[in-house]
């Protein structure tokens, strides 16, 4: 059964190269998901080297310098504030107070998470709850 | 109103609930009565969503405020063609424009098989059925579009301004008629298994079903990029971003079906392997509305969060656990009529091709759903994104790129050494040849080099493929090239619209190559008259303009273009502010020729007077768009064909 021993290890080869790719990739690029206060309260240097955040931008803590371009805002969970730094055009969607998620390396020294990138959710769902109850 | 359309929605879940249970008695009594009912009602829940449709639509034209749904999306300020789609921007509008489309699908399924009195084609009708009860029952229980405020406010919140957009307008429709088109595929594998009905015409009619709603599905998501491309302003169209890998998978294991749905229909082989991928693609189809509506992943197109994502999951578990155990029951039924010759052969291509799209399909799975997937089983939520899916789908995409020029020209059953002769080595030899030229224009690294080799090696298997049959045709054919070629392509429209898609695919790869290796970016502030220079182009600003419009205030740089020195034109970039939303909206100027495009973003006029400009060169973008239509010329061939059928097929019932 040459034929058949062919097909199972023409198979393996082909689970075992796309197992390969996805363990190196995740471990190569994989992030950590943290919250703002899990990070902020690391007392050393973390292990790994991207994370990924969620939080909102904490009012009045936006600077943008459109020249460079580099924005810099502090994120927040309501306990803790972690400061990001992006180089990057300001999203149209970026204000105060918006969710925004944030991927990047995370440098203890300065505390800060450099982004590289940056996602704000779309605002919707916070103004629709001032349309306030349906008729009954 | 509302009343009336909560109650068409209503009416509408109660004819489902009927037909489901009027066709399985019929299918079970034998009685016909029952089945011409259970089919009538498939068609009245049409009618009734068709209704319900236009209830929400006249409240949206009218600017209704005191529709909860009109108060959220729309603003009396929209201009009233956005009003109109509207009706797709939000979950409950999203979901009613799902039922239609399935509704449609029903209707146009039964009217296509009418004259057919044959019980299997109501068991197909009867699975359409229990699908329509899931979306009627949510639109009616859990999230109804005709929901009334108590105080209706004076005016809306206005549409999203990403929203706002022509390519928005079509796309969400166009996707929807692909996603949603793989309950009739879906709805002939339950039938086939429900009704223990051997033979092989339903495949043939399945194939056609499938390649209709895969052809409306890539040209969904080709638009979706397009429109990430030009309202994103981020100066790319694909960002492996959770929802837009939701679109592809489904595509993906529909692509995998189309082709080893050709060795069932030749061979009689992959039986089991076929109905899988059908599940598989429906319940993707479904998982990327879950994804798209329930908020459980981050997305930029992610437009609102729900309640209705539990209800989704467990409608995909339901229905994948009955199709798992139907297959399971019916294992003889799905036995295979011929075993693999040989490994070097179109069904072993077609097999490597199948598993590869299934692995790029579980790997695109994977990493969209990573971050809850690995908080399940470690614990720590771990994130990936666009690295790690160009890490892992690219070499598998590029394979899957040279198998597109391998798998037709091997010959059935097994291909001997002078067939491989014949069909490789000019291939091979002008694959290396192109890559051999695209070295000195800066052409590094490995994917870069397979691909440009694998577009050059397809292509000539294409060409030489017209070219065999054209001289296979040359006793019967005089005419001029051209209508040689017509001829040819009408003689075996399947075979060569194909080839066609397949041509597509290569231009496609070009492009996406093109605009992800080579980009170029430059930025910086600049004063009215100074230029900015990027490749072989420099902007200079010639002023910044204000505008008021209808509902949005406009600000425009406008930029001199020259190319290699030489004006080629004046572009406005602009940012709108939106009235209603106070939210910026870059609109970005874009300046296309064959060979690339020149994307310019507005990033806003600085304290100090100086305008910030970023600027992209996308090279070969544009032969992405063009890939995509050639596909659809392609398909479109494919699908012309007339049905194939085995003799004894024509007289089955």
């Amino acid at each position: 059964m040459g034929k058949s021993v062919r097909l199972t290890v023409l198979s393996l080869v082909v689970v075992a190269a796309v197992g390969y790719l996805i363990l190196t990739g995740v471990r190569q690029t994989g992030m950590q998901y943290m919250t703002v206060t899990e990070l902020a309260r690391l007392d050393r240097a973390p292990k790994a080297e991207g994370f990924r955040l969620d939080g909102t931008v904490a009012p009045g803590s936006v600077v943008y310098d459109q020249r460079r371009p580099r924005l810099q805002f502090k994120m927040t969970d309501g306990k803790e504030n972690i400061a990001v730094v992006y180089d990057g055009l300001k999203p149209d969607a970026f204000a105060d107070g918006r969710e925004v998620v944030v991927e990047g390396a995370y440098r203890h020294s300065d505390r800060a998470l450099h982004a590289s990138k940056l996602v704000t959710k779309c605002p919707s769902k916070y103004e629709a709850q001032g349309l306030g109850k349906d008729r009954s | 109103m509302s009343e009336l359309g909560r109650l068409a929605l209503l009416l509408g879940f109660a004819c489902s609930l009927f037909a489901v249970g009027s066709i399985a008695w019929g299918l079970r009594t034998g009685l016909s009565g029952p089945l011409r009912s259970g089919r009538r009602a498939v068609w009245a829940v049409c009618g009734l969503a068709l209704l319900a449709m236009i209830l929400l639509e006249r409240a949206l034209l009218t600017r209704d405020m005191s529709y909860r749904y009109v108060a959220e999306h729309t603003s009396k300020d929209l201009p009233l063609h956005y009003a109109f789609t509207s009706l797709w921007a939000g979950q409950e509008g999203s979901l009613l424009l799902w039922l239609l489309i399935l509704s449609a699908y029903g209707s146009a399924f039964l009217f296509a098989y009418r004259k057919r009195l044959d019980p299997f084609y109501d068991a197909v009708a009867m699975v359409v059925a229990s699908v329509m009860v899931f979306f009627t029952g949510l639109l009616s229980f859990v999230c109804s579009p005709f929901r009334i405020l108590a105080t209706p406010p004076p005016d809306g919140m206005g549409l999203n301004p990403l929203l706002q957009d022509p390519g928005m307008m079509i796309h969400p429709p166009i996707l929807y008629t692909g996603y949603v088109g793989f309950i009739i595929p879906f709805g002939f594998a339950i039938a086939v298994l429900l009704t223990n009905r051997s033979g092989t015409r339903w495949i043939e009619e399945v194939r056609r079903w499938t390649l209709f709603c895969w052809g409306f599905l890539g040209v969904g998501i080709l638009l979706g990029a397009r429109w990430a491309y030009i309202e994103l302003g981020w100066g790319g169209y694909w960002g492996w971003d959770p929802v837009e890998n939701a679109s592809l998978m489904p595509w993906l294991v529909g692509t995998a079906f189309v082709h080893s749905v050709m060795i069932e229909q030749r061979r009689g082989m992959l039986k089991t392997w076929n109905i899988a991928l059908i599940v598989l693609t429906f319940e993707l189809s479904i998982f990327g509305t879950f994804l798209t509506r329930s908020g459980v992943l981050t997305s930029v197109h992610s437009f609102a969060e729900s309640n209705i994502g539990p209800w989704f999951l467990g409608f995909i578990l339901l229905s994948s656990t009955i199709a798992t155990a139907l297959i399971l029951y019916r294992k003889a039924l799905l036995e295979s009529e011929n075993r693999m010759d040989a490994v070097v052969s179109r069904e072993g291509s077609f097999l490597f091709n199948n598993v590869l799209f299934v692995a790029l399909t579980f790997a695109t799975f994977l990493g969209t759903t990573f971050p809850v997937l690995s908080e399940a089983v470690t614990g720590t939520k771990i994130s990936v994104s666009a690295p790690f899916f160009n890490r892992v789908n690219v070499p598998i995409a590029l394979t899957l790129l040279l198998l597109t020029g391998a798998g037709p020209v091997l010959s059935w059953k097994r291909a001997t050494a002078s067939v491989l002769k014949r069909n490789f080595v000019l291939p091979a030899f002008m694959g290396i040849l192109a890559t051999l030229v695209a070295l000195p224009f800066g052409a590094t690294g490995i994917y870069t080099l397979v691909c440009i080799f694998a577009a050059a090696f397809v292509t000539t298997t294409i060409i030489m493929e017209f070219a065999r049959g054209i001289q296979a045709r040359k006793s019967v054919e005089t005419g001029a090239l051209p209508s040689q070629v017509v001829n040819l392509v009408q003689k075996n429209k399947r075979r060569y619209g194909g080839y066609i898609v397949h041509a597509g695919m290569v231009i496609l790869f070009v492009g996406v190559l093109g605009s992800s290796v080579f980009q170029k970016e430059a930025h910086g502030p600049l004063r009215n008259g100074e230029a900015l220079a990027i490749g072989p182009y420099t902007l200079t600003l010639r002023g910044v303009t204000e505008q008021q419009k209808q509902n949005a205030s406009l600000t425009t740089a406008i930029l001199d273009v020259k190319r290699e020195g030489k004006f080629v034109g004046t572009e406005h970039a602009s940012k709108a502010l939106y009235s209603k939303s106070q939210q910026p909206m870059t609109e970005v100027a874009l300046r296309t020729t064959p060979a690339e495009d020149l994307y310019m973003i507005l990033g806003g006029v600085n304290e100090d007077g100086t305008t910030s400009i970023q600027a992209y060169i996308n090279p070969l973008v544009s032969f992405v768009w063009v890939g995509g239509l050639v596909m659809v010329f392609g398909t479109i061939i494919a699908l012309s064909d007339k049905m194939r059928l085995r003799r004894e097929e024509k007289f089955a019932p």
